[in-house]
């Protein structure tokens, strides 16, 4: 019957439930109420991180359009070497932006159009021949940017000589010409829009919700870690996501011997980005580092620095060509692989928590 | 004072029943469930499902078959509606079996048994879709879709190619995710777990008397359940360790809802409900055993709304930026929202929508242009008009 037990253990359940309901109000609004300023932060990201790397970029691109509408007057090997150089400078550069796919860049999917690899030949020969395309379309972001430009430069045919005739082609030529007028085209639309109107924006959005510029931003930095330099450049040719290693991915296949170029200068992007240091100067101001050390987490940014220098080591240690690499040694492949894993751990969980920023991003449902 | 005494018993009654104890009833101290599903007579195993594992594997054949352009309208309603004999699969074993899918699809016995007019609507959707896939897809599958033009899409960043209608629907998604409803949930639980198929004819008597199905080593009644069990677990490898992503159907999906973890627990309370429905009746508790049901079906019910909410959700993200990832969230959530109408209210006869319901979110969802045209917002009301009858939010659902 009703014993007093049965009814101290009713109002003992009842008081749980109560106490179960969670509240997620977060008193203090722009700076997070835990008294750092992280408009601050912002403004060093966007004035001397952000734009400045979108400037470089922007001018790359121009001088990559000038060799270009030179090779394709005088498709000789001297301006092909021109050409392939003006395109390895620009990818350098674009290893500098593609973590910032917010604002305009997220709003025409500028990524996607600029550095998705492995690049569909079948999809770049198809549209050489029809001449007929639209290079914005999502099933052509396999056929256009650096990657194209890789197999466009370096793998349209099987030698120097036999690529120049190639560009003899008006087709050819004409495609390689609308790839790298796309790519400027694109990177002046972002560079444009910050600085008109996102700049200001990005830099007064400091709440802490989901959409405001700084929680965005993070998470957009650590899916960037994670799936654009750890994952994309390293984990998939080394067969960390497959059965068995797909050497035919790595970023730069065709020109062979840019991948560890590339991928080192985006784990100095990366760090750079972590430490706050300016892209023109190497001057330091508010960054993650900064922002954890205002939260007395030394202890995370200590093991960060460490993690940073160890996987530098590791990337150094590959051979230029990342698919050379993958067929004669693909151990070396993983440990860059785990070293960048271990700063993705530290990065997702350790300083998102710090930040009380939620990750949102999920694993592709994969099917 | 008795009042208050009386209102605290209903609100720990009401709490108690919520939970998934199963000490919260006289009667049934006396059943103890085993640590896995694993039941034994004489020292042989008395589970059996073979037939649950076999359509299984022709509901997976039947999908893939959709992404064939070889394939005809014959083929593949060959593969729906098999006879035995017939060369409709790659597996020898599938073509020498007398099951098919077609034949239990929408076929519980107590949501269709006496609504044959719902049943054949339902048969003709899915009729439907394959004979769409091979008269609208199949012709277009190398052109580009645009609004209102069948074909192809890939999705952004170099993904996955998707095969659409005019309307931005997937066929095989909508057939796939559908028949988790009309297939397994239905058959589990508004048929297998159903009294009126557990105690059919003379299955309590025999249970009683341990009257085994002729020539078996089970009870009628054992075998039932088995057969629920088996539409969840049947293509398990080892159903003591559910792996939940042995299929494409069900047990994936009771797998992804697992690993939210607002959801987290769900797979293990549907497989001790399993577990202990089936020692309930080789224990005779016929009360213990309902109960599980219950538990059940208003566990799977949830699964299939959880998934309906999130693929609405995930394809509203990105319907502007990456229109061929959003149409397949949709085309997925499409089938699970045509699920809904074979989901069970706990103790009840009703599911959570009915047929007229989820017919209206499919027609609003494919007015016009379809997927092409759909607003967020419209995205966002069905959403929470699917959470709203269920003990979740979207927000919980959504990632």
């Amino acid at each position: 019957m009703f014993t007093l037990r049965k009814v101290f253990w009713s109002v003992f359940v009842i008081c749980c439930m109560v106490a179960c309901s969670s509240s997620d109000d977060n008193p203090g609004g722009g700076n997070n109420g835990d008294g750092y300023n992280r408009g601050a932060l912002l403004i060093n990201m966007a004035d001397n991180i952000i734009i400045p790397a979108f400037q470089d970029l922007d001018a790359k691109l121009e001088a990559l359009k000038s060799s270009k509408n030179t090779f394709i007057a005088a498709p000789n090997q001297v301006n092909l070497g021109e050409v392939r150089t003006a395109w390895l400078e620009a990818y350098k550069v674009w290893q500098y932006v593609e973590m910032f796919n917010i604002g305009k860049a997220e709003a025409i999917t500028y990524a996607f159009q600029m550095n998705v690899y492995p690049t569909s030949t079948q999809d770049i020969e198809a549209n050489v021949a029809s001449g007929s395309y639209d290079l914005e379309h999502p099933n052509n972001n396999d056929a256009v940017g650096f990657p194209a430009l890789d197999y466009m430069l370096f793998g349209v045919d099987v030698d120097d000589a036999a690529i120049l005739t190639k560009y003899a082609d008006a087709k050819y030529a004409t495609y390689l010409s609308d790839l790298v007028d796309q790519m400027k085209s694109l990177t002046s639309i972002v560079l444009s829009d910050w600085n008109t109107t996102y700049r200001d924006e990005f830099v007064n959005s400091t709440d802490n919700t989901a959409t405001s510029a700084l929680n965005k931003f993070t998470n957009d930095y650590v899916f960037y870690f994670e799936k654009g330099l750890r994952a994309n450049k390293i984990g998939i040719p080394a067969g960390n996501f497959s059965a068995t290693p797909l050497p035919e991915k790595v970023e730069g296949l065709y020109s062979d011997v840019y991948s560890k170029t590339l991928s080192l200068e985006a784990l100095k992007a990366a760090e750079q980005l972590f430490q706050g240091e300016a892209y023109l100067t190497n001057a330091k101001g508010e960054s993650f580092k900064t922002y954890l050390e205002f939260l007395k987490r030394e202890d995370l940014v200590s093991t960060l620095n460490t993690r940073f220098v160890e996987a530098d080591a590791k990337l150094q240690v590959l051979n230029d060509s990342f698919y050379d690499q993958v067929n004669t040694d693909n151990t070396k492949m993983t440990q860059a692989y785990d070293a960048l894993q271990k700063i993705v751990v530290l990065l997702k969980v350790d300083m998102l928590q710090a930040f009380n920023i939620s990750v949102d991003y999920v694993d592709a449902d994969g099917d | 004072m008795k009042k208050i005494i009386l209102s605290l018993f209903v609100v720990s009654a009401l709490f108690q029943s919520c939970s998934s104890d199963d000490d919260n009833t006289g009667g049934n101290e006396n059943v103890i469930a085993p640590a896995t599903y694993n039941f034994t007579r004489n020292g042989s195993t008395t589970v059996s499902y073979s037939g649950q594992t076999t359509r299984i594997a022709m509901a997976e054949e039947l999908v893939s078959g959709f992404k064939v352009t070889s394939n005809s309208e014959a083929v593949l309603d060959a593969m729906f509606a098999h006879e035995a004999g017939n060369s409709d699969f790659s597996d020898a074993d599938l073509n020498a079996s007398d099951k098919n899918v077609r034949s239990k699809s929408a076929a519980s016995t107590d949501y269709f048994a006496s609504n044959t007019t719902d049943a054949n609507a339902i048969k003709a959707d899915f009729d439907s879709w394959i004979k769409l896939q091979v008269d609208e897809v199949f012709p277009n599958w190398a052109n580009i879709a645009t609004a209102g033009n069948a074909g192809q899409l890939q999705e952004g960043g170099g993904g996955s190619t998707r095969y659409i209608n005019a309307k931005g629907l997937e066929y095989n998604q909508a057939f796939a995710k559908g028949l988790i409803g009309a297939l397994m949930t239905d058959q589990i639980l508004n048929n297998y777990l159903s009294v009126a198929v557990l105690d059919a004819g003379s299955n309590v008597e025999d249970n009683n008397n341990g009257v085994l199905a002729e020539g078996k080593v089970y009870t009628n009644m054992e075998h039932k359940w088995d057969e629920a069990f088996g539409y969840l677990y049947g293509a398990e490898a080892d159903p003591e360790l559910p792996t939940l992503s042995a299929d494409s159907f069900l047990n994936k999906y009771l797998g992804r809802v697992e690993g939210d973890a607002d959801f987290a627990g769900i797979a293990q309370d549907i497989y001790d409900a399993f577990k202990l429905g089936r020692a309930a009746i080789v224990a005779k508790n016929y009360d213990v055993r309902d109960e599980q049901a219950e538990i059940i079906r208003e566990l799977i019910s949830e699964v299939i709304g959880v998934r309906a909410v999130y693929y609405l959700q995930q394809g509203k993200g990105s319907l502007t930026t990456d229109p061929a990832a959003a149409f397949h969230d949709l085309s997925e959530g499409f089938g699970f929202v045509y699920s809904l109408q074979f989901t069970r209210k706990p103790n009840s006869n009703d599911p959570y929508f009915t047929k007229s319901e989820v017919d209206a979110f499919i027609t609003t969802l494919m007015t016009n242009n379809g997927f092409w045209d759909v607003a967020p917002e419209t995205l966002d009301v069905i959403a929470a008009a699917i959470a709203a009858q269920f003990d979740f939010t979207v927000d919980e659902a959504k990632e």
